[in-house]
């Protein structure tokens, strides 16, 4: 693969090799991944990269997604630009893993794609996997585009390797890792500019030879940890500069959260993923029909932009979050967030929770109609959740 | 971890250390800590003389030959005598004999000894020192000459007044040349004559010259007698012609006269080494001979490798036999010795052995022509005052002090007939007595014994390997004459036999403790190995991994 | 001077380590590090090294140590190594030093995937013969016998102790060898030949725990002797999967004097310590088949 041919180009490429190029453009320097479906992809064209020379990187082949993580926890440690890719039972394989980065402070960029979680077996999206990885410290980025997708993967380095986080991006299974949209891919020397070699703080080093991640008693082990709480605030900054930066060089912004069409909406859904993309046409058409409806797409989950959602969900009578996922025994992620996040402020909207589509059930813009006229009209939200789209 | 002052921003940003564990003083852990305690060795501890048998070994291996001479002489300054006779107590309790073959001390000794007459004493600066004071020793004996060297090396004047008319005692006059050369003997009494010692020859104690007379002329007197006087059989016709006393016999042979009544068949009686001594000799005298002997080779008082050497050489000893009556032809001349059979009783004697008991009825008669009598001597104790005498032995403490001021004795004429190096370390000790009653020296420390046992060393770390052998004189080449039977052997034999040595009790640098410590808390500088109390965890490794039991592990107190 | 050991006179570990009295692990590591130097990052899983190391903010080497989870030792050396190799840092090594735990049971997927890889990283197992750390429990290498917490006396460990240098050695790697710590010059030897290797080495240690195995502190060196001499524990080494070497020819000492030094053997009767003499017996002698070719 020559550099004229995919550099400053568009090209249609799928979600995973949009992933890929992502990768490919960052210079990762250590790539460990397990394969899983549908994920292959990523790691396949990323092989490629590295067998031809393109990317100048090592290329492990683990036997297990926890080995995949354990190491780039490695080869971050040792102070490499790390990449690793997968999904579902992957991502939860990892988990253990992923608490180590994430107290390791390692910068690793972890692109995981959306898939429900078994029994029974299933390939199609869901943010279950995901969403189950909440709590671990991760930073986390839902996608609703395939250029989102490369263009993330790359600002995600630069995120993670200033606060010191690991950064996880999200994309949908199939709908977006297997298919294609045509996509801008940057030029290596601006993606240089924006993104310098990786120049770690804290690296196994024999001359300054120390260890990492002792034995640490109740007497420090809170201290450490508040540091990393520290990290998070300062990657929600962070992620705003690294997003403002990226639209100097490369004309696109995606900001923390989108607002759409919120400014004067009673009803405001509020969206991940790419049934963000569903949910802006339906806005559009009820939106011309006289509804005033607007639509928040929650991209940056973790840390919480909670400043934002609160300015644009207090101004609005009504919000209906969609869940693609379910929190058995209580109700959907993302719905309980913005809960959480609006319970204390003195205008609260009515806030009305959906699931629908899990295990990749296909969300068509009837659903977000019914979804809409449900909570336009609704005197409150009675239920807890309000599960679309599956056959009681 | 004490109770800190450290907040959110003084931390890096992840738990990365920034101490090392020099600051965690493990030492507060333990219970019991190791200290390097040098011990006694059995060697050491089993030499009459105490000498630094171990140090010498060591001195040895290394090659240093003169150093390893002069240590010998501390404690005892004939070397090349006891590393010829001696009985060797050192390698019997020899920590290496249980593990293959005891250390051939002996051996190592008499090269040292040979090296010190032929290399350091030719060379040695004899400071000469003086002072007032003189001492009459009474006999030339190994017990005399000790005294007067250790005496001489301070500068008290000398006089030894010995009745024959050689020095030596029963160096030259009891054992034969063929054990000890009669070179040998006069060599070692030249480092006496070196250092000033005055001889008088032919002056006899109670004839010519009374202990009266010495104590008036000399500012001390040690006694130093022997116990010359032979035992009687005890049995009827003992006077007859032919039936010879054993030290007598000697005498003659070492005198190079002819012996009165001396036959072809000759009956030795006694398992001491004089037995041995008159047996061997008469062999090279041309007679056939036998030894009698009333209890059993284990009980021989004898050295046990001359007992060995008579029966390779062709003697006959006949145990647990004891004589009962001579038998003399009409000349009044021996012609046989009627014997009885004995058995062990189980009564045990003074000298811890069993006692043996004839049997009845098993009196049998041996044919012989010459009857030599060897069964033990006494002190002649007609000549001394009563003051300092009992019913057997001279009267005196361990450093000689008798009764009447002025007169010390030593040697057998105290202990009763017993060994030369035991008379030698009786001489040292009423030396260093006397330079104390004299000119108020420091008597030296009483030695403390630390003793090693076999089950106190690690003999994994050891290698079985073959005891030198000593190089002796075929059987059939010593037929009919007294040349020595033992070579000294050469330097690379000695250096091989002394690396056999353990070092038991006494640090010798193998590493050990320093490879072995899993808290390093052993180091090693400039050769030398320190313990840091501050981490050791009293964990015993290193004194378990000693091979010579020097790391001893003590109980740390209530602080 | 008798031992080699002595002319390595620079040391990698400071004092004041938290490791029990007479702890066979802190010493394999003293030895290990004498062999390998300056230039080694280390890798420490969950196991007793992750307290002995020292708590943070302390630490006792002084090489880089990374900790990292129970079974990921291999793997995280194998990123460490991937790391160094891009950034042209291939005279460093990488050392993956795990108990018995981290080896043979919840690392044995990683371990045999580095070796697969045949990765350039230098795995050293230090075999305590349970789960030490967290309290004398049994591992697949405690041998048969042994009273742990969790296969106490009533119940004692009927499995016999996995070979995990055979399992390794079966992915041809280019060197597998056993070592002990009574052997400290035979150990850095092997260590030193570890270094040399063109891929995943794999090295074996006895390291006895008097604190799990109801022994006396002191007897931490004898009884690793004992091991190898009583056939228990033998040294050789395997090339490239293949080609096997005994480095050490045993005294033959009968196993009753091993066992009997250890309090979680006491329980045995004679029946059962001539079951271990013959299961002892008989892998010397397939041991010895291979050897010879």
């Amino acid at each position: 693969m020559k550099e004229g041919l995919i550099y400053g180009k568009k090209k249609v490429v799928t979600g995973n090799h949009a992933v890929s190029y992502g990768v490919l453009l960052s210079r990762a320097e250590v790539i460990a991944a397990y394969p899983i479906t549908p994920q292959t992809q990523i790691v396949e064209l990323l092989s490629e990269f590295c067998a031809s020379g393109l990317l100048k990187a090592k290329f492990i082949k683990v036997e297990s997604e926890h080995s995949a993580m354990a190491a780039c926890v490695g080869a971050a440690a040792a102070g490499c630009r790390t990449f690793t890719a997968t999904s579902a039972h992957g991502l939860a394989l990892m988990h253990e893993m992923l608490h180590w980065a994430v107290g390791g402070r390692l910068p690793i960029v972890l692109a995981n794609v959306n898939r429900a979680m078994g029994p029974g077996w299933s390939v199609w999206t869901d943010q279950n996997d995901s969403l189950s990885q909440r709590d671990v410290g991760f930073v986390q980025f839902y996608c609703e585009s395939n250029q989102e997708v490369l263009d993330t993967t790359i600002q995600a380095f630069k995120i993670a390797e200033t606060c010191l986080i690991p950064v996880m991006l999200v994309l949908d299974a199939f709908v977006l890792s297997h298919t294609s949209e045509p996509v801008d891919i940057p030029y290596q020397e601006d993606v240089d500019k924006f993104l310098p070699p990786y120049k770690p703080k804290y690296f196994l080093d024999i001359n300054d030879p120390r260890a990492f991640g002792g034995l640490t008693s109740p007497d420090h082990y809170y201290e450490i940890r508040y540091k990393i709480e520290e990290a998070h605030r300062k990657a929600l900054k962070v992620s705003e500069e690294v997003d403002n930066e990226f639209y100097q060089i490369f004309g696109r912004k995606y900001g923390l959260v989108e607002s759409y069409q919120c400014e004067d909406a009673k009803l405001i859904l509020v969206t991940s993923g790419t049934i963000t993309g569903t949910a802006r046409q339906v806005i559009d058409e009820e939106r011309s029909k006289g509804k005033r409806v607007g639509l928040l797409k929650i991209r940056l989950f973790r840390p919480s932009p909670i400043p934002q959602i609160k300015e644009i969900l207090t101004k609005a009578e009504r919000v209906a979050v969609i869940d693609r996922n379910i929190s058995f025994g209580h109700s959907g992620i993302f719905c309980q967030e913005i809960k959480s996040i609006l319970y204390n402020e003195i205008r609260k909207p009515m806030i009305f929770g959906f699931v629908i589509g899990l295990g990749g059930r296909d969300v068509v813009p009837d659903d977000i109609r019914e979804i809409i006229d449900f909570a336009y009209k609704a005197d409150y939200p009675e239920e807890m959740v309000y599960f679309r789209g599956v056959r009681l | 971890m004490k109770k800190l002052d450290l907040r959110v921003k003084d931390y890096p940003e992840l738990a990365i250390s920034w101490e090392t564990t020099l600051i965690n003083k493990t030492g507060t852990w333990r219970t019991f800590y190791p200290k390097y305690l040098s011990k006694t060795p059995p060697c050491n501890y089993y030499c009459p003389a105490n000498e630094n048998i171990q140090k010498y070994i060591a001195l040895s291996l290394k090659g240093e030959f003169e150093e390893a001479y002069l240590t010998i002489l501390e404690k005892n300054p004939f070397p090349s005598i006891t590393g010829r006779v001696c009985y060797h107590p050192c390698e019997t309790g020899c920590n290496r004999g249980k593990f293959d073959e005891s250390i051939a001390i002996h051996t190592i000794e008499r090269f040292i000894g040979d090296y010190g007459l032929n290399f350091v004493e030719p060379k040695r600066r004899i400071e000469k020192l003086t002072n007032d004071k003189k001492v009459a020793i009474i006999g030339s004996g190994p017990s005399g000459l000790s005294c007067a060297y250790y005496l001489l090396s301070n500068g008290v004047k000398v006089t030894i007044l010995e009745r024959e008319e050689y020095p030596g005692g029963i160096l030259f006059y009891g054992i034969p040349s063929y054990r000890l050369p009669k070179e040998i003997v006069k060599r070692e009494v030249e480092k006496l004559i070196k250092r000033g010692a005055k001889f008088i020859f032919g002056k006899e104690l109670g004839k010519d010259f009374s202990l009266d007379d010495l104590t008036k002329e000399y500012d001390a007197v040690f006694l130093a007698i022997g116990a010359q006087i032979e035992q009687e059989l005890g049995v009827p016709n003992e006077e007859a012609k032919g039936v010879l006393m054993g030290l007598e016999f000697l005498k003659t042979i070492n005198l190079k006269r002819k012996i009165k009544d001396f036959g072809k068949n000759v009956l030795v009686i006694g398992g001491g080494n004089t037995a041995i001594d008159c047996a061997r000799t008469a062999l090279r005298k041309g007679a056939k001979v036998k030894i009698l002997y009333r209890r059993t080779k284990e009980e021989m008082p004898a050295v046990k490798e001359e007992v060995e050497e008579a029966i390779k050489e062709g003697i006959e000893i006949i145990f647990l036999t004891a004589p009962v009556r001579v038998i003399k032809d009409k000349k009044g001349k021996v012609k046989g010795l009627e014997c009885v059979k004995m058995k062990l009783s189980e009564e045990v004697d003074e000298t811890g052995r069993r006692k043996p008991i004839p049997i009845k009825d098993s009196n049998f008669v041996i044919k012989c022509d010459t009857i030599i009598k060897a069964i033990g001597e006494r002190v002649d104790l007609n000549i001394l005052p009563k003051e300092i005498i009992s019913k057997r032995t001279i009267l005196a403490d361990e450093f000689g002090k008798t009764n009447i001021e002025k007169v010390f004795a030593g040697g057998d004429c105290v202990t009763g007939p017993k060994t030369v190096v035991e008379a030698i370390a009786y001489g040292r000790r009423a030396a260093a007595f006397i330079l104390h009653y004299l000119k108020n020296y420091e008597l030296p420390p009483k030695e403390i014994f630390n003793l090693v046992d076999y089950e106190n060393l690690n003999t994994y770390y050891f290698e079985k390997q073959k005891r030198i052998e000593e190089s002796k004189l075929p059987v059939n080449k010593r037929k009919r004459n007294f040349k020595e039977i033992i070579a000294t052997l050469s330097d690379q034999d000695i250096k091989y036999e002394a690396g056999r040595c353990f070092s038991c009790g006494v640090c010798n640098k193998c590493d050990n403790c320093y490879v072995f410590c899993p808290d390093l808390a052993i180091l090693k500088k400039n050769g030398e190995y320190e313990i840091l109390y501050d981490y050791c965890k009293g964990c015993g490794v290193c004194a378990h991994e000693c091979p010579r039991n020097v790391i001893s592990m003590f109980f740390e107190e209530e602080k | 001077m008798r031992w080699q050991f002595a002319n390595y006179t620079q040391e990698y570990m400071n004092q004041g380590h938290l490791a029990c009295p007479g702890c066979g692990g802190a010493y394999a590591m003293r030895l290990a590090l004498k062999a390998l130097g300056k230039n080694t990052i280390v890798v420490i899983p969950a196991c007793c090294w992750s307290i002995i190391d020292g708590p943070f903010p302390l630490h006792c080497l002084k090489v880089p140590v990374y900790h990292t989870a129970f079974e990921t030792a291999a793997v995280v050396a194998s990123g460490i190594r991937a790391a160094l190799d891009i950034k042209g840092k291939t005279d460093i090594e990488v050392l993956a030093f795990a108990g018995d735990g981290g080896t043979l049971d919840i690392g044995i997927q990683a371990l045999s995937a580095a070796c697969e890889r045949n990765d350039k990283i230098i795995y050293a197992c230090y075999d305590n013969e349970a789960y030490m750390n967290t309290g004398i429990q049994r591992s697949s290498a405690t041998p048969y016998g042994a009273w742990t917490t969790t296969t106490p006396r009533e119940n004692f460990k009927k499995e016999r102790k996995k070979n995990i240098s055979e399992i390794i050695a079966a992915h041809r790697i280019p060197y597998v060898a056993t070592a002990s710590i009574g052997f400290p010059d035979d150990l850095i030897v092997k260590f030193k030949k570890a270094k040399e290797a063109k891929g995943t080495a794999f090295i074996h240690i006895f390291a006895p725990c008097p604190t799990g195995w109801r022994m006396a502190p002191e007897l931490m060196i004898t009884i690793s002797q004992l091991a190898v001499d009583c056939k228990v524990f033998p040294l050789y080494e395997v090339f490239d999967g293949v080609k096997y070497v005994i480095n050490y020819q045993p005294k033959n000492i009968p196993v009753k004097e091993y066992l009997k030094l250890q309090g979680r053997f006491s329980h045995l009767t004679e029946k059962e310590i001539e079951i271990i003499q013959r299961e002892v017996d008989f892998n010397w002698e397939i041991l010895t088949k291979k050897a010879k070719g």
